[in-house]
């Protein structure tokens, strides 16, 4: 199995919790925020030093839940502080962004990094299109077109315009292209059926979080492979990632502990505002096209946030306790899933730094051994 | 638009057309369904004068005297220009008009300014693409959206004669040597338009215009296949005219846009 550390780069301060989105910024504190960045970046560095084959990390905005508005600023950082782990930016929220932008820095982190780039395409969370003041309703089709125009970008050996329908370019030829040939891995989000099946389209690894239930986990795997397969590609156990909160402890009722403290500043500090403005664009728009899905993801959050820590484990969304544990824990998530990657996000609210750190040596030194092979 | 069909004698027979529009003028060749002048031809004359030859041989007219591949059609659309246009002009050609086109521009130099190729025939390298005989399988591949293609007023007999006309110039050929070798000697500044979805001529081809044509534009229409001004007519329209008006200008964006 291949295993991905993850960093949300959560900001720990804040002392109340705020109750509208987009999150008020007045006390915010710059050099708090440097240390953060140090720290964290210093945490994804240390990954590569501890087995992780890759460093991740994706975009947010205007909330305390990340301190990543744009996290090729954090890919490009990674370039030069690892040596051979895949840089994985999961992602850029494409619907959001100029796809041609996107195209650039990615080729630009693809070359730093020496072909190391995961380049994600993601639409985002419902409520990052109240920053950027996009329709919800046309995020897939953003989305879809924008992908058509970043592999252009990427593969065309000739400047090209591009007459679309959310986009228009009259001329692209961007510098520089991608290292890798034709071009990066690609990884979508496929938390949804309808998600795994637009996925299914391209050659690309999809990502599940948020995991609530094991069995509805494996079926849209399922409907990931059946789209694969018509459109031409074979899936393999590689190009399905799992997503989980993590903690590593030396016994299971540490990283219990250490796992409730901090889920009590994610879900109340950091998740509560976007939450809300979530099932604002949800209810009121078509962001999920099969009105069942948009239910089912403010359910998700609501039934997750509801769940008691043993729940969460028992799903298959948390990962926690000793290295033994957390060994069972994943190998019995592969027997369901059969996802040959474990994308693990150690930094959960305020968890602290140390318990952090010794949680990747930990699986370093108790956790890596017992899966890399299987 | 129901046109006035004009006759003009020529060296190697007569050759029918319809105008309309005034401006600067741009003749259109159109593609081996036959003449239509839709939405495309449309916007283009509400800014210019817009010829539309017939081509020799298509839609019941007779072959000229000296048919027999498409640069000796290109010679009759040559002579066309210099009797019943009678200045430069922009020219604009679909998939087999688009090659017609290109022999126009490397052998008639003198003749053109600029050219919009439609998704253009002629350079299918190793055959790639092209229309297969199932009416079936050329409505899907012609069209990304076939709901938004017009009612064919041709009968299936005079359909199936202006194919017999385009493969008696064109012989067939997949890909025009010839004409590849001459794309670097084109003056004409050149755009050429493909859809996304077009599987009849592969995307191939318009790598290779872009570059070998040395002043010349690529541009993809998303959402379309083979026949992409009726597939998408505001995004084909929005960018021929705006190349057609603006010139090398057309890639920068109007403060209006």
């Amino acid at each position: 199995m291949k295993f991905s550390f993850f960093h949300l780069m959560p900001w720990t301060e804040l002392e109340d919790a705020p109750t509208q989105y987009p999150v008020s910024n007045r006390d915010f504190d710059p050099v708090r925020a440097k240390e953060l960045y140090d720290t964290y970046h210093g945490q994804m560095a240390y990954a590569e030093e501890c087995g992780f084959d890759w460093v991740a990390c994706n975009e947010h905005h205007f909330s305390p839940y990340g301190l990543n508005a744009n996290c090729n600023l954090v890919g490009s950082a990674m370039a030069y502080r690892t040596k051979t782990a895949k840089i994985a930016m999961l992602g850029n929220l494409i619907p959001l962004l100029n796809p041609v932008r996107v195209a650039e820095e990615y080729a630009m982190i693809d070359c730093m990094s020496g072909g190391r780039l995961i380049a994600g395409f993601v639409r985002g969370i419902p409520h990052e299109y109240i920053a950027y003041n996009h329709d919800p309703n046309q995020s897939r089709d953003r989305l879809r077109e924008a992908i058509q125009i970043i592999v252009k970008a990427w593969t065309e050996t000739e400047p090209f315009g591009w007459e679309g329908e959310h986009y228009q370019f009259s001329s692209i030829s961007i510098w520089p292209k991608p290292w890798q040939k034709p071009h990066p891995q690609m990884l979508m989000s496929a938390s949804n059926e309808e998600s795994a099946a637009f996925a299914g389209q391209y050659p690309t690894i999809i990502g599940m979080t948020l995991i609530a239930d094991l069995k509805i986990a494996a079926r849209t795997i399922d409907t990931f492979r059946e789209s694969s397969r018509a459109h031409g590609h074979e899936i393999t156990p590689d190009s399905v990632l799992t997503g989980h909160h993590t903690c590593i402890a030396e016994t299971d009722e540490e990283a219990r502990e250490h796992m409730r403290e901090a889920l009590k500043y994610f879900h109340k500090v950091l998740m509560r505002p976007q939450q809300d403005a979530q099932a604002i664009v949800v209810q009121g728009t078509r962001f999920f096209q099969d009105e069942r899905l948009g239910q089912g993801f403010t359910k998700r959050l609501e039934t997750l946030k509801a769940r008691t820590l043993e729940d969460q484990i028992e799903a298959g969304s948390i990962l926690c306790g000793s290295p033994e544990t957390v060994v069972k824990q994943i190998k019995r998530i592969n027997g369901e899933l059969g996802n040959g990657r474990v994308n693990m996000t150690m930094k959960v609210g305020t968890m602290p730094d140390a318990v952090v750190r010794r949680g990747m040596e930990l699986f370093r030194d108790r956790v890596l051994p017992e899966l890399r092979n299987h | 638009m129901d046109l006035p069909i004009e006759t003009v004698r020529l060296s190697g027979g007569p050759l029918s057309y319809q105008v309309v529009g005034e401006g600067r003028p741009v003749v259109a060749f159109h593609a081996s369904g036959g003449p239509r002048a839709g939405a495309l031809a449309q916007a283009v004359a509400a800014g210019h004068r817009l010829y539309m030859p017939v081509t020799p041989g298509f839609d019941g007219t007779p072959f000229h005297s000296h048919t027999g591949g498409m640069r000796p059609l290109a010679a009759t659309m040559a002579e066309f220009l210099r009797t019943v246009v009678g200045a430069r002009c922009d020219a604009m050609g679909q998939s087999f008009g688009g090659w017609l086109a290109l022999w126009l521009a490397v052998d008639h130099p003198d003749l053109l300014d600029q050219m919009v190729l439609l998704c253009p025939a002629g350079l299918r390298e190793g055959g790639k693409g092209g229309l297969p005989q199932d009416p079936a399988e050329v409505r899907r591949r012609l069209y990304a959206h076939p709901d938004r293609a017009p009612a064919e007023w041709r009968s299936a007999d005079e359909m199936a004669a202006n194919r017999r006309a385009s493969a008696a110039h064109t012989g067939d050929v997949a890909f025009d040597a010839d004409l590849a070798a001459a794309l670097p000697s084109v003056k004409a500044r050149t755009l050429v338009v493909m859809g996304t979805r077009d599987e009849v001529i592969p995307v191939e081809t318009g790598l290779l215009l872009k570059r070998h044509i040395p002043l010349s534009h690529l541009t993809y229409v998303y959402d379309a296949a083979h026949a992409i001004d009726i597939d998408q007519p505001q995004r084909t329209t929005r960018i021929v005219r705006a190349f057609l008006d603006k010139g090398p200008a057309f890639i920068v964006k109007d403060a209006a846009a």
